[in-house]
This record gives C-alpha cells, structure tokens and sequence, in this order.
C-alpha cells in the first residue's frame, strides 16, 4: 500500500465516521482501520529512508 | 568522355569500370554547394592522402560521407571532433575503383554564434508548428512519485543542489540519478540517451533534466532537436531545470515544467513531509474524536425519539387533565355503554378512583 493510497483511504475513514451514517458495530472496526492506516502513513513518512542510486556513471573522457 | 557499351542482341551492356566512369563524369556536372551537418567518424591518418569523416543530418540521422585532401584540411586548423555542427562547401563526386559516393571537401566552416542563432530559431519555429509546445500536451506532475529521475553532469553542483533540494523537502524520497556530458558535441545525444534510460525504469514517474547556468554554446544541447522530442515523447512528466531565468532553452518548452532554481525543481517533483506530517496530524485528531462525535450524535437522537414517543403516550394526555373512564376494563366511549347506578373505573394522571354513574345524558 503506498502512502497516497492509505492517506486517502483514511480520509475516507474519517469522513464516514464523521457523516454519522455508520452503525456503532461499523464504527468501532472503521476507527480500528482508521487508526491502522495512521501508522502505516506515519511509517512511511518517517522510517522509509530515502534511497540514491546512480543509473550508470559516466565513463571519464 | 565517351563510354563504351558491348552490343548484346539488342542489349547494350556496361562494364563497372565504365558505367562508373560515366556517372563520374556526370556528377562533376553538378554545382558545388553548402552542406549543413554535424561532423561524425572523424578518421585522419598521417600516411592517407585525405582525411574522412561523415556529415549527419541532427533531424533525421541521414549521413553523407565527406572527404578532403589532409593538407587542404590541416590548413583550415579547425580542430573538429565529433558531434560539430559545420557548414562543407564542395560537390558530389564518385570513387570510381570502388563506386562509392561521396561529398568531395573544397572547405569547412564550424557554426559560429549566428549560425547557431538563426539554426535555433528556424527548429523552434518547426517543432511550435508540430506542437511540440503546446500547452495542451503539458502533463501534470505526480504528487507521489515512486522514483524521481534525475539526469545531470556527473560532478555538477546542479546535480548536488536538486538531491539536497529534494531529499530536504521529503526525505524518503528515491531518486535514479543518470550521469551524462551536459555540455560540448557529445553532450546531445548522451543526454537523449540518459533520458531514454530513465524512462525505461517502470517505477520512475518524474524526470528532471538539471544543468546549472553556462553561456550560450554551453546550453546548446539542451536546444538540439533529437533530445527536445525526446523530451516531448518521454513517458512520463518532465520537468526542466536548465540554466537560469533568463536562458530558455529549447527542453524548457517542450518539457511539462519549468524550474528556474532547484529548490522549484524540489517544489514541483516531491511534496512537502512536514506538510503532510501536519495534515495527518490533523486527520489522527479528526479520527480519535469521531466515535465520541459519533456517540452523541446517537444518544441525541435517541433522545428525541423518546421525546416523541412519549408525546404520544395517553399519560401524556392524561397529565394535561383529561381521564380515561372503564368499565369491565373497556374504555367507554359513548354514554350508552353505561347506565346509572353501574359502577365505573376512572383512571387519572396520577392514581385512579372507582364512580357510580348517577345519570347518563
């Protein structure tokens, strides 16, 4: 799952939660998936080490 | 010159040696004329008589082999390499031992400033007139790419700027750096090279072409036509970051954006990861208050169906007053379900009482 993809999930989340619409049962597992795909995109940000590979050195002239 | 035929029947039929003679001697019936090209295959060798190179169409590839006698070539001092735009004045002849065709050098000229000038502004007045400009070509950058592809000098401070740049603003960023000349005549087609690399990759969904600032010969390649539809043909959103404000090289149009520093270029390609800490921050808070937000929010309307309900009970009714008559545990509704003397139950809002009817009316 990539960041964008688990931020917007979560967004939705919230937003179906917040609408009032979701019976209690529903919510308390939304919450849980909620408060999963905090983590996940909170991991991503902050753990994922950014990475620097070079496709193909050039060869001295 | 006369060239003989043999008769074959009624077929004439040439020798090699002589047909070739024969287109020989027409060629040199041409006008000697200016060709434009870029010099490739340079081959001089102190024990041959001429020197050869071949003469290459930057649009198409086409190639013209071109000769000239080594003194005649020594003597300009033009010190050509690979890859040089030039102007040949001379006219077609053939070899005739071997019948190969060739651009017989009278002289070479190298593209001065205003050759290269005018050469720029008649490839961009074409490639505008193909749409290669277009804003409606302009893709939108990705907010997320998975890699970013960096195409830059191998040692250039430009290439150092934009991964500081980016890995500031998001530090999980990945970035394919492509290391390539950037300046000088093999600078064009390494960089359409570097380019192409790139795009090969699957997972790279952003390229930036960086250069810092040079004079004008410098950012030359960065006009030339084989990486500017490179450019416009790539899979994937470009952005240029080439030179400075001032300089608009040629990939400054046909790419999708254009930095002018590489903190713009960092802007356009990663997002921002305290931003995004910030808004998720925002999105936790949201998401922790909503079961509360969501409680209540049933409990109010629980309540006002209570409310409702209770409105519509007979205690209600009876609180307001009024009272409900019984007889045998059936409500009476009209006088003629009694008579006097017959015995009653009377409920009220609060508590109940037994009657005797004394008259009905």
């Amino acid at each position: 799952m990539t960041y964008e993809e688990a931020r917007r999930e979560l967004e939705q989340i919230v937003q179906q939660l917040e609408s009032g619409q979701a019976d209690l049962d529903s919510a308390i597992k939304l919450w849980e998936r909620g408060e999963e795909l905090h983590r996940i995109c909170l991991e991503k940000l902050d753990s994922a080490q950014g990475k620097i590979e070079t496709l193909r050195p050039i060869e001295p002239a | 010159m006369k060239v003989e035929a043999e008769q074959y029947g009624d077929r004439m039929v040439y020798s090699v040696s002589a047909f070739n003679r024969g287109v020989a001697t027409w060629l040199t019936r041409l006008p000697t004329v200016w060709v434009e090209g870029e010099v490739t295959e340079l081959r001089r060798q102190e024990r041959w008589q001429s020197v050869f190179l071949t003469l290459k169409d930057p649009g198409d590839g086409a190639c013209l082999p071109v000769s000239m006698p080594r003194g005649q070539f020594d003597g300009l001092r033009l010190d050509l390499v690979d890859g040089e735009r030039v102007h040949v004045f001379g006219r077609p002849e053939l070899f005739e031992a071997r019948g190969d065709f060739r651009f017989r050098a009278l002289s070479i000229e190298r593209f001065g400033l205003g050759d290269h000038l005018a050469a720029l502004e008649r490839l961009k007045q074409k490639l505008a007139a193909e749409g290669l400009f277009a804003p409606t070509r302009k893709r939108r950058l990705p907010r997320f790419p998975r890699r970013v592809g960096l195409v830059t000098g191998n040692d250039a401070a430009a290439k150092r700027d934009v991964l500081t740049a980016i890995t500031t603003r998001f530090p999980p960023a990945r970035v394919v750096v492509a290391e390539t000349y950037v300046q000088g005549p093999r600078a064009a087609p390494a960089l359409t090279t570097a380019l192409q690399d790139l795009c090969a990759r699957p997972d790279v969904d952003v390229i930036v072409l960086a250069r810092g600032g040079g004079s004008f010969e410098d950012l030359l390649p960065f006009s030339d036509e084989r990486l500017v539809r490179a450019v416009a043909s790539c899979r994937v959103p470009i952005v240029s970051a080439v030179g400075h404000e001032q300089d608009t090289p040629l990939t400054d149009l046909a790419a999708d954006a254009r930095a002018s520093t590489p903190s713009v270029a960092a802007r356009l390609v990663v997002p921002d990861a305290d931003e995004l800490r910030e808004r998720l921050t925002q999105t936790r808070r949201r998401l922790q208050g909503a079961p509360l937000l969501l409680l209540e929010r049933k409990r109010a309307r629980l309540e006002t169906a209570h409310g409702r309900l209770r409105a519509l009970s007979p205690r209600a009714t009876l609180e307001r007053g009024y009272a409900i008559v019984r007889t045998d545990r059936r409500i009476v509704r009209t006088s003629a379900e009694i008579e006097p003397g017959s015995h009653v139950d009377v409920e009220l809002g609060q508590g109940s009482f037994g009657a005797s009817v004394g008259e009905t009316r």
